[in-house]
């Protein structure tokens, strides 16, 4: 499969090449771009500047969307984390104005958007994860004479935990999707986004191509690393339940 | 066979359970007596026959005290006090563990909340005695998707008696097994019913020949006409008609005439 894939890669990066792109930069221009782009004096600074606001925003969100997630378990806080889910619909560009009136600089502003963005997000993953708990496991907490929050604690957080870490790894594609856009309103921190948009506006289509594919591969080796831990803290995900 | 039947320790008075306009269940009454036998810790195994759909689950759930039947009472101990939810263990079909805790931790769970409290010593001394009895001392360190369905339904009967619960109801226990792995949870059966005198272990099977074979009393859940629900329509007391405890039981011709009334029953 791996070499299947590699195969078709080259075939269209070939491909690509060949056809000269037209208003597309060459992948050979590109790469000259990616080359020029990681030997910029700023370029650490900027992608510092990016991940550590998505590790941020990530944190902070995780915490609010467990939070809100385990609470709807009450029903008391059902309708909350409906609404939660349902925010998925609503626009940041439209919220922008709010936020820069609540928060008090533009690390803040992209903080509070960025965990307004994923938040929904999470708490959607997560409640399908608690949802599909099956209640066997809850008759068999009570066989076992285990009180309501022991069988909480072992079923819904210590049962759940790697599918927590999964949701978390597949929702961090879409904080780093959101990392670009945030990045714009306050550009002062710098950051993958601001290089972007500043490439955009003088129509470097080269180092435009040259960044994306920086964003790109940061993307698909964090997916990796994270896919990775989650078999090393949970090595029972890798286990396939024996029928026989 | 000599034996002796002593005190009641489970009984169902009256039970009726109604959905809605429904009625699933109608006037269950029966007891489990505690039976004696010299030399012998004698435990009870009671089967529960009936055909699919008929409200063996449902029976199964007011048993263990997961639900509330509409009308009667559940009682169970020599004290007959009414069953509460944790009092009976159930070992489901599909034979449920903690996927997330190793079959050591899966074991250590059922001491952890025993009413008797251990130190991690004696837990893990017990459970170094039952596994290497239950032939699960290899498989400590395991996770239960790396077992056989045998082996982890061994470890879900464990995981019940090292709670301490004396009753444990088991949903299917010979589903889905091969001949060679019935034979094996016969015999763990067996050994979990003598492992102590008020060991009472009722199985809700399919496998009228299995179930019967090892029980003392088979209880026919069934409709009767022109009423609503099911109910115990028969009861087989195998330890009278001299058919229980015998190793040799499949071959009895008695028992081969019991298992086809049996049938026709259903």
């Amino acid at each position: 499969m791996l070499f299947l894939m590699i195969a078709e890669a080259v075939l269209a990066l070939v491909a690509w090449q060949l056809s000269g792109g037209g208003l597309i930069p060459t992948p050979v221009k590109v790469l000259q771009s990616l080359g020029a782009i990681v030997t910029e004096r700023d370029f650490i600074d900027n992608l510092f500047s990016s991940l550590s606001l998505t590790i941020k925003g990530m944190a902070i969100s995780i915490i609010i969307a467990l939070v809100i997630s385990y609470l709807s378990m009450i029903p008391f806080f059902h309708p909350i984390s409906r609404f939660v889910v349902k925010c998925r619909y609503l626009t940041l560009t439209g919220l922008i104005f709010l936020f820069t009136l609540w928060t008090q600089n533009g690390h803040q502003l992209k903080i509070s958007l960025l965990i307004f963005g994923i938040v929904p997000f999470f708490v959607t993953s997560l409640l399908a994860v608690f949802e599909n708990i099956s209640v066997q496991e809850f008759e068999l907490c009570t066989t076992l004479r285990m009180n309501s929050w022991k069988t909480w604690l072992e079923v819904v957080i210590r049962g759940r935990l790697d599918q927590v870490f999964e949701v978390m790894r597949q929702n961090f594609a879409i904080a780093w999707l959101m990392i670009t856009s945030v990045e714009g309103l306050s550009m002062s921190e710098g950051g993958l986004g601001v290089m972007l948009i500043k490439a955009n506006k003088y129509v470097q289509l080269e180092k435009v191509f040259g960044t994306l594919v920086i964003i790109f591969i940061l993307g698909v080796l964090f997916d990796y690393i994270l896919g990775k831990m989650r078999h090393w803290l949970f090595p029972y995900t890798q286990l396939q339940i024996r029928h026989s | 066979m000599n034996y002796t039947k002593h005190n009641v320790l489970l009984k169902a008075d009256g039970v009726n359970l109604q959905y809605g306009d429904k009625q699933i269940l109608r006037d269950i009454n029966f007891s489990i007596q505690d039976i004696h036998r010299p030399e012998v810790s004698q435990g009870q195994v009671v089967s529960l026959i009936g055909r699919s759909g008929i409200g063996k689950t449902q029976l199964f759930k007011i048993l263990a005290g997961l639900i509330k039947p509409t009308s009667g009472i559940v009682t169970i101990e020599e004290d007959q006090h009414p069953v509460a939810a944790g009092e009976m263990g159930i070992v489901p079909q599909h034979y449920v563990l903690f996927n997330h805790r190793t079959i050591y931790h899966n074991l250590k769970i059922g001491l952890d909340n025993a009413a008797v409290k251990l130190s991690d010593d004696e837990k893990k001394r017990i459970i170094a005695d039952y596994a290497e009895t239950f032939e699960l001392t290899e498989h400590l360190k395991k996770y239960p998707a790396q077992l056989s369905g045998g082996q982890r339904q061994r470890v879900s009967i464990i995981q019940q008696v090292l709670t301490g619960n004396k009753f444990i109801l088991l949903d299917e226990p010979f589903s889905g097994l091969d001949i060679l792995m019935i034979d094996k949870v016969i015999k763990l059966l067996l050994r979990v019913s003598t492992l102590h005198e008020q060991n009472t272990l009722i199985i809700v099977s399919h496998d009228i020949e299995n179930a019967a074979a090892i029980s003392d009393t088979v209880w026919i859940l069934g409709t009767e006409e022109g009423k609503p629900g099911a109910t115990i329509v028969k009861e087989y007391d195998l330890c009278k008609t001299d058919l229980a405890w015998r190793p040799d039981i499949h071959t009895n011709p008695d028992f081969i005439k019991l298992i086809q009334e049996i049938k026709q029953q259903l």
